[in-house]
């Protein structure tokens, strides 16, 4: 499949290309917003076309009985394994958001009539694992997560590749947060050389006096882009992280839009971008605070650190405000290592590459501490430190 | 037989020549003072010394241990056992300063043909040098020099020597923004390093650390070259007549 025989066609075109049944809401969304290229303002600093161009192997959807496992293993975009006694269903996803700024949030879910349903009950830490095993493959899904009303739940999420190469991701999240629950969403990718492009287009449902966390930690080569969007009832709160380590050629990012829906609703969000090689860091952020959204607090900030002078970071915070009763902020800072602390570690016989991850590392530190779990936190810091080691070879 | 000997240095940081033929001895186990007036080339010294980047030799030698180490980094200066302790020391916010200096003390054991210590064993050993210092104990935790006070930021700096146990000691103006009590402690450290070997290059504008440290030798610097080398008896015509009064020796 190619996907970018999309370009430019009508509803019907587009019916007939994909074969859909009963879906020509979603088909009109993508529709009207289009095929995304590099015009597409969420897409500016991203090859998407580069990636739809290509003509990908489509796999043939074939759902598992599922194994008992300690996490839910979802392999080529099914699942597969899941814990004893967690409610997960593969079945049509309802509840979309109808005004996604994301094209391939719609195309997710045209391509995958059968989303992963899991249902969060109780107050569950479950860890996601998704593997990927084909090359030159267009693998396509969406997830959509439940929680119960006065719940917390945590939910890790790892990435593991098996020797691929050239495949294209599409994948994606319906969160629903249920009013007085909590969920808390952390978010590791850190493959070099992972065989495959992503696009994960997410919605993050965060109903009254409910609360999100959705911290990323990106330390992937190859290209990405994780594109959300997050809905905020009355008292709502959402606190998200973004780190990102890149070297080589990779080129990844954050798109988001963060709509304060109800009032006394807030958003914390913090991107740290750690650019090494030649490579490229996105971080294109708005946050929308509606006119029901009085007494709103929406803080946004995002600081870059270039280790190379190849490297880039497109940082891009704005705020859309609609009313006068809130506290908001925004901005973006980009600077490379100082001198003068890189001196003061070597003074006391580091060496340079050392002294580099050190300052490196303390720089990630405020996102990486807000992982509650140590062996979680652990985990991070040493895909860090490979990611750092192998970008200082030779 | 000197432990250093710096001759006829010159430096310049950016286009200014600071330094401009300074000829000094440190001799094993000796507190060598130098003082000078402001502009002298005092911390132009010390940063050349520990192979500072803003710091240009033009000419002249750093003789260490027998060894030249004009062109040394500086991280291999201090693994022999050359040790600046800042006048203004940097903050790192997220470096914890108990992992920072258990990573500088490793690294130097290792360099040492020695076993690396571990974090309990670190830590015994932190514990009472510590106490010595009147440090808090959570200051180790915290990240390294972050929103420390100047006289807490001085005390970390003797902790880091006496944990290093460096062969020469370069104390830059260590005395600048203490009160008594931090003087006291901090000298205390400094005098606990004494071991008749060790050598010590104490830079100061004024004499009051001089009351807690004894010098063995001062040296005045002064337009970028030392003019006079004495006894500590020297410092008490300097309280007199101030540096115009030292004559090119």
């Amino acid at each position: 499949m190619n996907l970018s025989t999309l370009k430019n066609k009508n509803l019907q075109e587009v019916n007939s290309l994909l074969d859909i049944k009963d879906r020509d809401i979603l088909a009109e969304r993508f529709v009207s917003l289009g095929l995304p290229s590099k015009k597409s303002e969420e897409y500016r600093y991203f090859d998407v076309e580069k990636l739809l161009e290509k003509e990908y192997k489509t796999l043939t959807y074939v759902p598992k009985t599922l194994r008992v496992s300690e996490k839910i293993e979802i392999v080529d975009g099914v699942v597969v394994a899941g814990p004893q006694g967690m409610r997960i269903y593969n079945e049509p996803c309802g509840q979309l958001d109808m005004d996604h700024f994301d094209p391939l949030y719609y195309l997710g879910h045209l391509l995958s009539p059968h989303a992963i349903k899991i249902e969060l009950d109780g107050d569950v830490e479950v860890e996601i694992e998704h593997k990927y095993t084909q090359s030159d493959a267009l693998i396509n899904y969406r997830i959509v997560l439940y929680t119960q009303s006065n719940r917390h739940a945590t939910v890790y999420e790892n990435f593991v590749s098996e020797n691929i190469k050239d495949s294209l991701v599409l994948y994606g999240y319906d969160m629903h947060i249920a009013q007085d629950s909590s969920l808390r969403v952390v978010k590791m990718q850190s493959m070099q050389n992972s065989g495959y492009s992503m696009v994960a287009s997410h919605k993050i449902n965060v109903e009254r006096n409910a609360h999100a966390v959705y911290k990323s930690f990106d330390l992937g080569g190859d290209n990405a882009l994780q594109l959300i969007k997050v809905e905020l009832a009355e008292r709502a709160e959402v606190d998200a992280g973004h780190l990102l380590y890149l070297n080589s050629e990779a080129k990844r990012g954050t798109v988001t839009q963060i709509v304060h829906r109800g009032e006394h609703s807030r958003s914390k969000q913090e991107a740290k971008n750690i650019l090494d090689g030649d490579s490229r860091g996105i971080f294109d952020a708005l946050i929308r605070v509606e006119e029901t959204g009085k007494f709103t607090k929406a803080h946004q900030n995002s600081k870059a650190i270039l280790l190379h002078d190849k490297a880039y970071m497109a940082a891009k915070p704005q705020l859309e405000i609609y009313i006068d009763e809130l506290e908001a902020s925004h901005g973006a800072t980009t600077g490379q290592l100082s001198e003068k602390q890189l001196f003061y570690l070597q003074s006391r016989g580091i060496t340079r590459i050392e002294a580099r991850k050190m300052l490196v590392i303390a720089f990630a530190n405020t996102l990486i501490e807000t992982v509650k779990d140590s062996r979680h936190q652990e985990r991070i810091k040493q895909a860090f430190d490979d990611v750092f080691y192998a970008g200082h070879e030779g | 037989m000197s432990i250093m000997k710096i001759e006829n240095l010159e430096a310049k940081i950016g286009d200014k020549q600071i330094l401009k033929g300074l000829n000094l001895e440190l001799e094993p186990g000796k507190v060598h003072a130098i003082m000078g007036p402001n502009g002298a080339g005092k911390s132009t010294l010390s940063k050349a010394l520990v192979g500072h980047y803003d710091i240009e030799l033009l000419g002249g030698n750093i003789i260490y241990k027998g060894k030249n180490i004009n062109d040394m980094e500086a991280e291999e200066r201090a693994l022999e056992g050359l040790f600046l302790s800042f006048q203004h020391p940097v903050e790192i916010p997220g470096v914890n300063n108990a992992y920072f200096l258990r990573t500088a003390l490793n690294a130097k054991r290792k360099h040492e043909g020695k076993e690396e210590l571990n974090s309990a064993e670190f830590l015994r050993l932190m514990r009472d040098h510590l106490e010595m210092l009147g440090m808090k104990s959570d200051m180790i935790s915290r990240s390294l020099n972050e929103g420390f006070s100047g006289g807490e930021k001085k005390r970390n700096e003797i902790l880091q020597m006496l944990i290093l146990e460096p062969d020469v000691i370069i104390l830059d103006e260590i005395d600048s923004g203490l009160d008594i009590d931090a003087l006291r402690a901090v000298s205390e450290g400094i005098n606990k390093m004494k071991d008749g070997k060790r050598s010590f290059l104490v830079i100061t504008h004024y004499s009051r650390i001089l009351d807690y440290i004894e010098p063995d030798y001062i040296h005045v610097l002064k337009d970028g070259k030392v003019i006079k080398t004495a006894g500590p008896e020297l410092v008490a015509q300097l309280e007199e007549h101030g540096y115009d009064g030292i004559e090119e020796a």
